[in-house]
């Protein structure tokens, strides 16, 4: 038996769930079922979303939540992935950075917001931190993980063929170590949104985060859920985008 | 097919890969001794295969003379300058191309991209690979990444072929075309192989000399001449007279 769908049919399958989830929650708010200023119903939800678009706040704070996510997943991911791979072509290095690195990784991010408040003040810096901080474990043990699994066979072809130290890098262990990096730049980019919103809903007064928990605290529930939606959005969107550089970056991947 | 007149090769071939007293050990001074003393003489522009029995030292011996092992004693002369390395097994790498595989070797030799990669096409034309010169390595059948490997090794023009028992995972029929071509273009070079196998009919066939290595750590029994004219091929080999008796001499020498 096949269990080959076509694309329409893979979209509808997908959506089913979802779909009826949502007329559930409709029907069960307009009927009062569930108390609507917590629950109010999706049509609700999408008409205040859609008026929030509308008046540019609603985009405004998800321009600036993705501005600070950017920044902060390219600051970590970028010395992460970097220091990842020289960690895993160099013992000594591995040796050395290991330990710390797997002591800060378990540390709970939010647990850090503190003493980075002290460190940067209330600004964007401390949020961008917080972020490229939540990557840079991520992205760096993806990295090393995936320098570790390139096949000796290939490193020994590379050596017997005359490569040195960085064309070996370039052209064996990173290629080699690319779906594992590029599968770990996923997770971190999931792991970077949560931070990004928590760290806004304590410390921030524009961003998605921001609007969330102002919504919450004046029980503006439909804002509240304009928000959320934006995040969903937004995290979608950037998930589709890390998929798309795999299309670029690792080709060669079935 | 007929038998060459012993020693009409060894007169025109005067100059020798001269592997002496070589031994290496796996894991320090305590750890497991692969290879002891091993003595090779491989005329140059020969095929040399070596047969063993599993675990007695073949890829080690090919490994020490890439220069990715160290060797604790012995000498190699004169000392290989970068050889070509066809490794046991899959060896070609996932994220390039079959043409940017073959062409791998001639990049960390500095040769331009273009040029690199108009060799790597003809090569893989010569291979009957030339439609698949754009197509990853799971893109192609086992056979054909093997292919791929050997077109990556002849690609260099090195002086020493060294290779690791390349066909071993191939079907019967896929190990007979590919043992033919790996033929074809040793013949165009003539460059010295070192080829290891267990297979005694793929030494027959491929090879100018045999030799077969003792159980680890490792030490040359003997090296037996191949007396079958070029070119030929496996059916010509097995058809040959004589063919029976070089069989049964080196399964007896690897049994004993």
């Amino acid at each position: 038996m096949s269990d080959a769908l076509g694309p329409f049919r893979a979209i509808l399958l997908g959506a089913t769930i979802p779909l009826i989830v949502l007329a559930a929650w409709q029907v069960a708010s307009t009927q009062e079922w569930i108390n609507p200023l917590f629950w109010p119903a999706p049509s609700t939800i999408a008409e205040r979303t859609w008026d929030e678009l509308m008046g540019g706040a609603l985009a405004t704070d998800s321009f600036v939540t993705a501005r600070r996510l950017l920044i902060g997943f390219v600051l970590g991911a970028a010395p992460g992935v970097f220091l990842g791979l020289a960690a895993g072509v160099s013992r000594v290095l591995r040796e050395a950075v290991y330990p710390t690195a797997s002591a800060l990784y378990v540390v709970p991010r939010i647990a850090m917001l503190p003493l980075v408040l002290v460190a940067f003040s209330i600004n964007d810096p401390a949020r961008i931190f917080m972020v490229a901080f939540s990557v840079f474990f991520i992205a760096f043990f993806s990295a090393l993980s995936g320098a570790e699994q390139v096949r000796l066979t290939h490193l020994d072809v590379a050596r017997a063929f005359g490569a040195g130290r960085w064309r070996t890098i370039a052209r064996v262990v990173l290629p080699g170590a690319m779906p594992s990096i590029i599968s770990g730049l996923q997770v971190a980019m999931g792991f970077a949104l949560i931070v990004i919103v928590g760290t806004e809903f304590l410390a921030a007064d524009q961003g998605l985060g921001a609007r969330i928990w102002t919504s919450y605290q004046v029980f503006d529930f439909p804002a509240m859920y304009a928000g959320i939606v934006a995040v969903t959005v937004l995290g979608v969107v950037l998930n589709y985008l890390i998929l798309g550089s795999k299309r670029i970056l690792a080709p060669w991947q079935r | 097919m007929t038998i060459a007149p012993p020693g009409a090769r060894q007169e025109e071939q005067t100059r020798y890969l001269d592997i002496r007293g070589l031994g290496v050990r796996y894991g320090g001074k305590h750890g497991t001794e692969a290879l002891r003393g091993l003595d090779l003489q491989v005329p140059e522009g020969s095929f040399h295969a070596v047969l063993g029995p599993s675990g007695c030292g073949k890829s080690t011996l090919l490994k020490a003379l890439v220069g990715l092992l160290d060797m604790q004693v012995g000498a190699i002369e004169p000392q290989p300058r970068l050889p070509a390395y066809v490794p046991q097994g899959d060896s070609c790498f996932p994220w390039l191309t079959a043409a940017e595989n073959v062409a791998f070797g001639l990049e960390a030799r500095g040769v331009g991209k273009r040029e690199r990669l108009q060799r790597a096409r003809s090569l893989l034309a010569d291979l009957d690979l030339g439609d698949f010169a754009d197509r990853y390595p799971h893109e192609l059948s086992e056979g054909m990444r093997q292919r791929v490997a050997i077109a990556r090794a002849f690609a260099i023009d090195a002086d020493l072929l060294l290779m690791d028992e390349p066909l071993s995972a191939l079907d019967f029929q896929t190990k007979m075309r590919v043992q033919s071509e790996l033929l074809g273009l040793w013949e165009r070079q003539r460059s010295t192989v070192i080829y290891v196998t267990h297979d005694i009919d793929e030494a027959l066939t491929l090879a100018d000399h045999v030799t077969v290595l003792s159980t680890r750590p490792a030490l040359a029994r003997e090296t037996i001449e191949v007396p079958f004219s070029r070119p030929r091929s496996y059916r010509d080999v097995r058809r040959a007279p004589g063919y029976g008796d070089l069989f049964a001499r080196i399964d007896a020498l690897l049994e004993a």
